[in-house]
């Protein structure tokens, strides 16, 4: 398969776009009308043809302009990527996991020569090639997950298991849903989840990291969030939050269908061989209310969700200011067919 | 007010968030002082109104290992207490009239140390978090460090912005000391950083600032 | 749990009640790399029943050729080690579980006191491997019944220098404990793996001396969520079911045709769970999802790990 690249910008004059081909594989994260939340974690196993859950790290038509953007994220702030010292095992480990399955999923754009500890790295759609030597950073332009987590759509967090718990003890993180890397780095799951006073709600976090300490190589896992997103900006880090929060007012009944985008992560976790390391990978798919409407059923799944949504979680995931032009402007969609069970586009 | 949760919801975060209908927090818990039992010696750092917390450290029964005990006369509140501890601290009380003189003098002795000792902190938040920074390069984890907030509750703040840390606010806004955007600060703590998230309060409406209130005195 | 088939390459009798066994990939290729102090679970199907028995892997975490363990023979148990030392034999395919770590190093550790009694040795053997190529200080402290019984006392020799202390029982040595805890630098983390009185001893004598629970470690194996056979009746299906030792119950009823519900396959997301309505032995619950006055109840189950103590089941499906 052949990907045509998109030439197209996540900020300044957004010219990001979806062809037909991208709506329809689109992850579109509702399969019943009400959402409800529930621990969805499935086994990150091969999905279909063509799906996003085909290959293990989904590359798709905004690879390279995804990767231009990440590049100037990184130039303005460099503390985007950041990575304590005990983490160099699990850097390598995490090189290796996207080089080989990148190489192995995609021979077409990437490729992975090794000749003993002597790698070549061929990256096509970036025009970048490499030859380095596995295990010795001094060898790469930048050091091992940088290196990659600059050519992969998406962030990375690489968590270290000591204690009983999980540590994002590094990071690349440039398209993330307003959270700081800078501020996180060293947290455990404790303290990055805050205390909960509940106990039931304590059982909630401690079932979750429960499951991600037996995590095992070999059998990741996966899971989709969603939020909204006013205008295809892939940075809306709490560092630039002065420079997006204010295109939330941009939205009205006129502009909301192009303005306002479905943000969906899907999140994937993987167990790292030699460091025992845990990585973690947020893969954001943006696409406009006005795409989504191109398959009928997801419009009105839409407007369905959307409607019944607790206003709690809509102002969590920072919608209040325009959620009213999102529920009026899918109404029009919603003519109260009963569908069925599924996310499926039609 | 502030964007989306910042926190990066593993799963069912939201769920919280959406039952409780507040923001994540993460400020942490302090105690009051009590001596470890089990342990090869003690080493007691306060500062200022701190001293009361020593103070009352010696009041419970007094463990048979070595004990040291360094006192920061400097403190945000003016409370002294050195003529007091003098008093009750048999041996092994060192008097600084600055936090930078009695930190170094916590890391010499960290240098020599060996595992079995056990470390107490006693002051305002951010001399806890100093001494947590200090006793970090020598392998000892926060939560190994038992700790009692005393003295002020004043802030120290993280600018996710510009990364600069204002110290001492005690108002639930404040302008940065780096770029002067007006903060508001959330219960966001960073241990590695000690301080907590401050975040641009007037991003989606310039200009509209909330009441400014005295919260952390 | 995916498995990895392997092939037993070389069986080397360390000593007279220790064998070493060597396993290669089925089909010639890599290995997955693993960190030192990791276990694989391996499954030996004897005649009528499996054993599926946790090991540390004891060779160098980047060697991705071959897989080595330690086996010492062991008359009191199940009979997994029994097994490994009389039936298996070179050529014979086993089935092992990807490495799992549950008694990792700390990275963040100053110095790592490694404390070995025993076939306890084996974990360590992969530890020092990561131990050296990262240049972390590091000591370890070997003790065993005599020289003579004692495996691999040549190869740690070589393999750690100067950092090698070996304690003889049959010599009247002894680990002073108290002597060696007590001057360690901060930051020291301290290890241990060998006989439970062993541990004990030293878990004690650390947490008297004031170390923090974070810096003791003592070596876990995972319980693989598999026991003894049982048979399940799906009231709704009509149905029994024979669920063998190595399969889950979820996977069982599977392989019948049965239509069931799952998600994550590991006892947390709730999704597979089941109503049981008649059980004569009691529940094993696995999973982190049902609450404990649930689990005492007895009247559900998550199929993907947990399963009958009993040897019958009614189920809800």
């Amino acid at each position: 398969m052949q990907l045509n690249f998109n030439d197209e910008s996540f900020r300044d004059d957004y010219s990001y776009k979806n062809s037909p081909g991208a709506i329809k594989r689109f992850p579109f994260p509702f399969a019943e009308d009400h959402y409800m939340y529930s621990v969805n974690i499935e086994p990150h196993t091969k999905g279909a043809q063509g799906s996003v859950y085909e290959f293990t790290f989904d590359v798709d038509e905004h690879y390279v302009s995804e990767c231009l953007d990440k590049i100037i994220t990184l130039e303005q702030d460099p503390g985007r990527y950041s990575a304590l010292p005990h983490m160099m095992d699990a850097q390598w480990d995490f090189l290796e996991l996207a080089m080989t399955s990148m190489a192995n999923d995609y021979p077409e754009y990437f490729t992975l020569t090794k000749n003993g500890n002597v790698w070549t790295w061929e990256n096509r759609p970036l025009d970048i090639m490499d030859t380095f030597t596995f295990g010795d950073a001094s060898t790469l332009p930048s050091e091992p997950f940088e290196y990659m987590g600059r050519q992969m759509q998406g962030d990375f967090v690489l968590l270290d298991q000591r204690d009983g718990t999980l540590y994002s003890d590094a990071g690349i993180v440039t398209s993330q849903a307003d959270w700081s890397l800078a501020f996180n780095t060293g947290m455990s799951w404790q303290e990055w989840h805050g205390p909960v006073p509940k106990v039931t709600e304590l059982g909630v976090l401690d079932r979750a990291l429960k499951y991600l300490l037996n995590l095992q190589v070999g059998n990741p896992v996966r899971r989709l969030n969603w939020t909204m997103t006013v205008n295809p900006r892939l940075d809306t880090s709490p560092e630039n939050y002065p420079l997006w929060a204010i295109d939330r007012n941009k939205v009205n009944n006129e502009t909301v269908g192009e303005l306002v985008n479905l943000r969906v992560e899907l999140q994937s976790l993987f167990r790292l061989p030699r460091s025992n390391a845990i990585v973690f990978g947020v893969r954001c798919y943006l696409m406009s209310l006005k795409d989504i409407t191109t398959y009928p059923r997801w419009a009105k799944r839409l407007h369905r969700v959307q409607k019944d949504l607790h206003p709690d979680l809509i102002e969590y995931k920072g919608m209040t200011s325009y959620h009213r032009y999102v529920i009026d402007w899918l109404a029009q969609f919603d003519d109260g067919e009963v569908l069925e069970y599924g996310s499926h586009p039609e | 007010m502030v964007g989306s949760g910042a926190v990066l919801s593993v799963w069912l975060i939201e769920e919280i968030n959406m039952e409780r209908g507040y923001w994540i927090k993460s400020k942490p818990v302090y105690t009051s002082l009590k001596w470890h039992e089990k342990a090869t010696s003690h080493l007691v750092l306060a500062t200022g109104i701190g001293g009361m917390a020593v103070l009352k450290l010696f009041q419970q029964m007094h463990p048979t290992q070595p004990v040291k005990v360094l006192y920061g006369k400097y403190g945000q509140m003016d409370a002294d207490y050195s003529d007091t501890l003098k008093m009750v601290v048999p041996e092994g009380l060192h008097i600084h009239k600055f936090d930078d003189a009695l930190l170094t003098q916590f890391q010499l002795e960290l240098r020599d140390a060996q595992m079995g000792l056990r470390i107490y902190v006693a002051g305002s938040e951010g001399f806890i978090w100093d001494v947590v920074a200090a006793a970090k390069p020598f392998g000892i984890q926060e939560m190994e460090i038992m700790k009692e907030q005393a003295d002020t509750l004043a802030r120290s703040v993280y600018c996710v912005h510009c990364k600069t840390i204002s110290k001492y606010v005690t108002t639930n806004i404040t302008a940065c000391c780096g770029c002067e955007r007006m903060l508001f600060v959330r219960d966001h703590f960073s241990r590695n950083l000690g301080a907590y998230m401050g975040l641009m309060v007037d991003a989606e409406s310039p200009g509209e600032l909330p009441a400014i209130e005295e919260i952390y005195p | 749990m995916s498995t990895i088939n392997v092939k037993v390459a070389a069986i080397e009798a360390v000593t007279p009640l220790i064998k070493h066994f060597t396993l290669v990939h089925e089909d010639g290729s890599e290995l997955p790399s693993f960190s030192g102090g990791s276990h694989i679970v391996v499954t030996m199907d004897a005649e009528g029943r499996t054993y599926r028995n946790p090991y540390s892997l004891m060779g160098s975490p980047t060697d991705t050729q071959a897989y080595h363990i330690s086996v010492r023979r062991q008359e009191s148990s199940r009979g997994g080690s029994l097994f490994m030392h009389e039936h298996v034999h070179v050529g014979m395919r086993l089935k092992i579980t990807h490495p799992v770590n549950l008694f990792s190093l700390s990275k963040l550790a100053h110095k790592h006191i490694l404390i070995a009694g025993g076939i306890g040795i084996t974990p360590f053997m992969s530890q020092i491997e990561d131990l050296k190529r990262v240049g972390a200080d590091y000591e370890l402290h070997y003790a065993f019944r005599a020289y003579e019984q004692a495996a691999f006392v040549n190869e740690l020799e070589e393999m750690c220098e100067g950092h090698l202390h070996c304690y003889a029982d049959s010599q009247g040595e002894r680990i002073d404990l108290n002597a060696l805890l007590s001057q360690q630098p901060l930051g020291s983390h301290v290890y241990v793996c060998g006989p439970s009185p062993m541990v004990v001893a030293v878990l004690e004598t650390a947490r008297n001396l004031g170390w923090p629970e974070n810096n003791i470690h003592n070596e876990e194996f995972s319980s693989p969520p598999v026991g003894e056979p049982f048979k399940v009746q799906l009231a709704k299906s009509d149905i029994e079911i024979q669920v063998p030792a190595e399969m889950s119950m979820l996977e069982a009823i599977e392989a019948a045709g049965v239509k069931a519900d799952s998600l994550c396959r590991g006892g947390v997301c709730g999704r597979c769970e089941l109503t049981v309505l008649e059980t004569d032995g009691g529940i094993e619950h696995h999973d982190h999802y049902l609450s404990d006055s649930e689990k005492v109840s007895c009247r559900s189950i998550m199929p993907c790990v947990s399963r009958t103590k009993g040897k019958r089941l009614v189920l809800d499906l």
